[in-house]
């Protein structure tokens, strides 16, 4: 076995070999099956509301355009469901290298025959498998009941691209983080407060000019992740999550570097 | 000292990003705890730098730039690879409607734009519907002639008030070079922003004469059975319309450029009768939209060019729209080739609520008569035994008729409901009575298929059902999960 799977493999162990992963994952599954199933009652209510009122039965003409699967459950559940990801991503990727420098276990790492640059690639491979391992059990239910309505398994896809894409360019961030402090919970506020501020820059279009409003949204998460669950797949929204996850590697990787200079 | 400032100053930024993002960015409150944040991190940043120097050996630094120059590279990489794929400008939609996807007729519709147009959208912050807006008005800014500016009405924009903008959502489009040639959009759509450019860009294509008298259809009734919405659809397409009692009509002007008789319930006057003769012998144009059942009052005019049409009503066999008051409806999947009809084709339909048919005679060998629309298969007339075998009805006809230096034309359709407010924008019906209109005017520059609503999710999903799934596969997986993490941890207890 080389050292990197070596490594993957160990980090794989500590992480699930508590229950804290576990208890994630089924916390995470709970809240979006919570997230999806109150827009959905409200939707059937209003729909029952409409039918009622016109007396016409579920005659499409009968109820606004504003009245639909998506706009009524499916993005405001995607948007719930990305700022929960900006909670709980941080909490994944906390530990994976301040524990290890909280015990000193870093050092340890860098005398396997592993460079820094791999050590980064395992603890982001691990982290990363399991915040989708995270987005697939919150995405059963409600890829379940769409699929069960025929929307379109492509749609779908796309959904589930955009959550993907959101939750590896956190996880780099909290990665970035971790790799800065050695206390974790230092660690999660950084990684979550970042998130939290790349979130959305809409607010600061009325204080600045178009053009740099539209540069700072450029910037933005929340742009990128809604155009994607829109179905609209672009390749700069790719490249946007791809350039994140590639900034926070790198960061990471910086951070050994940093410690070597302060050591 | 430095770490406690970036504390202080990550804290004042969430703060004051967070009440930005929650309520009014410009708030003191927010700007303040902004301002001192992005202070405190700077200051953070510097000391650190500082303590660095002291700390670490000059060799040490020296390795630091390294480190510095690779994270510069990947934020310049991210960046560049970023900005290169938008460059591509390639996307791919895949929504379930190819909603992001610009209809055929509106990209030719925007490429022949007679100038640059600037769409505004006004929007409310919170209005769930602007982002799908937003994104289907970037996806047609792509285009050089379109350009794309948001305005928040709640800052209450002069311009909102110019164009009396009554809501969030709405569309204002207006001409480059004339911002006083606007339009409003009330829903966003292909079909109203391909309509509103129509508009803004309109050239006169003539001046149509809408014959009167008889019981004809309405131009300016806007109930269900008026024609108001074909009248106010001709005037998007450059017709000016004009009512002409055929009692009163002598003659019809030269620069007529075509005449519309929609569902006459009685004979013309001779009067008129006479003068359209005339006006169709030295080239005239008709459009001539007949009711089953009726004297079209049209019928001596039709048969000299040819066509002949028994008011009985076309019975088909009986589809699923066939129902109720519409119990003779057709809904036409047969098309004939013709320039009327181009593009129209299965699953591309037609529907008239009741139909009378024609039969075709040419009048002279070298005019053209063509059947357009088709019954189904299995059509016969009312007035036929019902044991009669059934057959293909031609419902819509065209002809051409050439004599020396000019050229007539016809159309006549067995139906003018299909026409009415209730049916005109019913699946195909208006490209068909447009484009009826476009080629016996000689306009088939403008033939097109419009673009057509696309569908939208609204059938319920009941709650009881998701619980349903919810209660099997949804509780399944934290279920395992809870057995599999309690069993890990007891595990390790033990051991």
């Amino acid at each position: 076995m080389t050292p990197f799977l070596a490594l993957v493999r160990l980090e794989l162990a500590v992480l699930f070999g508590s229950p804290l992963a576990y208890l994630t994952l089924t916390g995470f599954a709970g809240v979006s099956a919570l997230l999806f199933l109150e827009p959905l009652r409200v939707y059937n209510q209003l729909l029952f509301a409409y039918a009622s009122t016109n007396l016409g039965g579920f005659d499409t003409g009968a109820i606004p355009d504003s009245v639909n699967l998506w706009d009524t459950v499916f993005f405001p559940v995607m948007d719930s469901l990305g700022l929960t990801l900006l909670a709980a991503v941080p909490l994944v990727g906390m530990r994976s290298f301040a524990e290890d420098r909280a015990r000193g276990r870093d050092e340890l790492l860098l005398c396997s025959g592993l460079g820094p640059g791999a050590i980064v690639a395992a603890k982001f491979a691990v982290c990363a498998a399991t915040v989708l391992a995270m987005l697939a059990v919150a995405f059963v239910y409600p890829a379940a009941t769409l699929e069960r309505g025929d929307l379109g398994s492509a749609h779908l896809a796309a959904v589930f691209l955009a959550l993907a894409g959101l939750g590896l360019g956190l996880t780099a961030l909290a990665l970035a983080c971790s790799a800065l402090t050695e206390h974790q919970l230092v660690a999660a506020l950084c990684a979550w407060a970042l998130g939290f501020a790349l979130w959305d820059f809409g607010w600061a279009a009325p204080l600045t000019s178009e053009t740099v409003a539209r540069g700072l949204q450029a910037l933005a998460l929340r742009p990128r992740f809604a155009a994607l669950s829109e179905g609209l797949v672009s390749a700069a929204d790719l490249a946007y999550f791809a350039g994140l996850v590639a900034v926070g590697a790198a960061v990471a990787r910086a951070s050994f570097d940093l410690r070597r200079a302060r050591a | 000292m430095s770490r406690v400032l970036a504390w202080l100053g990550a804290v004042a930024l969430v703060f004051g990003l967070g009440t930005g993002a929650v309520s009014d960015p410009g708030a003191s409150f927010a700007r303040v705890n902004v301002a001192f944040g992005a202070l405190a991190l700077g200051a953070a940043a510097l000391l650190g730098a500082r303590r660095l120097g002291a700390v670490a050996g000059p060799l040490a630094r020296r390795g630091l730039w390294p480190a510095a120059a690779r994270v510069g590279l990947a934020l310049l990489a991210a960046v560049a690879v970023e900005r290169a794929a938008a460059f591509t400008g390639l996307r791919f939609d895949w929504t379930a409607e190819g909603r992001y996807e610009p209809d055929a007729a509106l990209v030719s519709r925007i490429d022949g734009l007679c100038e640059p147009v600037e769409v505004l959208l006004f929007g409310k912050a919170g209005d769930r519907r602007l982002r799908r807006t937003r994104l289907w008005l970037e996806t047609l800014a792509r285009h050089e002639k379109l350009s794309l500016h948001e305005l928040d009405l709640a800052e209450a924009p002069p311009e909102a008030h110019r164009y009396a903008v009554g809501g969030s959502n709405r569309l204002v489009l207006r001409r480059a070079g004339a911002p006083r040639r606007f339009e409003r959009v009330e829903r966003p759509g292909e079909g109203g922003l391909y309509e509103a450019l129509t508009r803004l860009c309109a050239r006169p294509e003539g001046r149509l004469l809408w014959l009167d008298g008889e019981g004809q259809g309405d131009p300016e009734l806007r109930a269900p059975q008026g024609y108001s919405g074909l009248a106010a659809a001709l005037e998007t397409e450059g017709y000016a319309w004009q009512r002409a009692p055929s009692a009163g009509l002598d003659e019809i002007p030269e620069s007529v450029a075509g005449v519309l008789v929609v569902a006459p319930e009685r004979p013309l006057h001779p009067r008129g009768a006479a003068a359209l003769e005339r006006y169709l012998q030295r080239g005239g144009r008709l459009v001539a939209l007949l009711e089953p059942g009726t004297d079209s009052g049209l019928d001596a005019l039709l048969a000299l060019w040819g066509i002949e049409s028994p008011p009985a009503a076309v019975l088909d066999a009986p589809g699923p729209a066939a129902r109720g008051a519409d119990a003779n409806a057709l809904v036409v999947q047969h098309w004939e080739t013709h320039p009327i009809s181009a593009g129209l084709g299965p699953g591309r339909a037609g529907y008239l609520p009741g139909a009378r048919s024609f039969a075709l005679r040419k009048p002279d060998p070298d005019d053209r008569l063509d059947a357009v629309a088709w019954s189904g298969p299995q059509a016969r007339r009312a007035d036929e035994p019902a044991r009669a075998e059934g057959r293909y009805l031609p419902v819509a006809v065209a002809g051409r008729y050439p004599r020396g230096e000019t050229e007539t034309r016809i159309f006549a359709a067995g139906d003018a409901d299909f026409a009415s407010n209730h049916h005109l924008r019913s699946v195909y019906n208006l490209d068909l009575v447009l484009n009826a209109v476009h080629w016996t005017l000689s306009r088939e520059a403008a033939l097109t298929l419009r673009p057509k609503l696309r569908e939208t999710v609204q059938f319920p999903l009941p709650t009881r059902d998701a619980l349903g799934g919810y209660l099997g596969l949804g509780l399944l997986v934290p279920e395992l999960l809870l057995a599999v993490g309690g069993a890990v941890w007891l595990r390790r207890r033990e051991g």
